[in-house]
């Protein structure tokens, strides 16, 4: 089935380290029920995203916006926002981790967006998405 | 590299409109304050290395890895 392009993001200043990856498309991707979209660049040399909405991978990630990106970005209130995370594909996709500690925020509205990086220790760039296979326990 | 000497509650200014002020110092850290306009965006060095190179891993995935992560997307119920 195809992709469905769901909206143009603009992202002011582009990504942390990709300055210039400021205009996004949003792309339904992975098929019926798939919770992914990528984010694929306006400008075709740009670099590409694969992102998720983070509730339903890390329920308790509750990312607290700073007042002056919520400022910039026209979020009066939390329901205004669009929170998305960045997946990084491991060596095979189920290592995928998500960045909960830079996520992408945006007016739902306007599509107004930015990588917010969050004042916390509580998140890293590289949470496991998928759960470690059962019968294994970390700590 | 620019070195300039400061007490407690004397600042720097980088152009016209940002201002770095050092706050505190205790020890071996240092409270710096810094007023910017909202276009600037502020970052610790360490973090924003970090967030530099999490996004170029993540950055334009292989074919073959994004084949991978479909195929792990549950059937929808």
């Amino acid at each position: 089935m195809p992709d469905e392009a769901m909206a143009e993001v603009h992202i002011a200043g582009g990504l942390v380290g990709f300055p210039t990856a400021e205009r996004f498309t949003l792309v339904e991707w992975g098929g019926d029920g798939s919770p992914f979209s990528l984010m694929q660049p306006v400008d075709e040399q740009g670099p590409e995203f694969v992102v998720v909405p983070p509730t339903m991978f890390f329920p308790d990630y509750e990312p607290e916006v700073d007042d002056d990106s919520a400022e910039r970005l026209g979020l009066s209130s939390a329901d205004d926002a669009l929170v998305l995370v960045i997946v990084t594909l491991g060596d095979t996709a189920k290592d995928a981790t998500a960045n909960l500690l830079g996520p992408l925020v945006m007016n739902r509205h306007t599509y107004e967006g930015a990588q917010v990086v969050l004042a916390t220790d509580a998140w890293t760039t590289r949470e496991p998405l998928f759960a470690a296979p059962s019968g294994s326990h970390v700590g | 590299v620019l070195v300039l000497t400061r007490r407690a509650n004397q600042s720097i200014m980088i152009g016209n409109d940002i201002v770095v002020t050092v706050l505190d110092v205790r020890g071996d850290q240092v409270r710096i304050g810094i007023r910017a306009p909202r276009s600037v965006t502020v970052h610790r060095e360490e973090v924003y290395a970090e967030l530099a190179k999490a996004n170029q891993a993540a950055a334009s995935p292989s074919a073959a890895n994004l084949e991978q992560l479909r195929a792990l997307i549950p059937p929808k119920p």
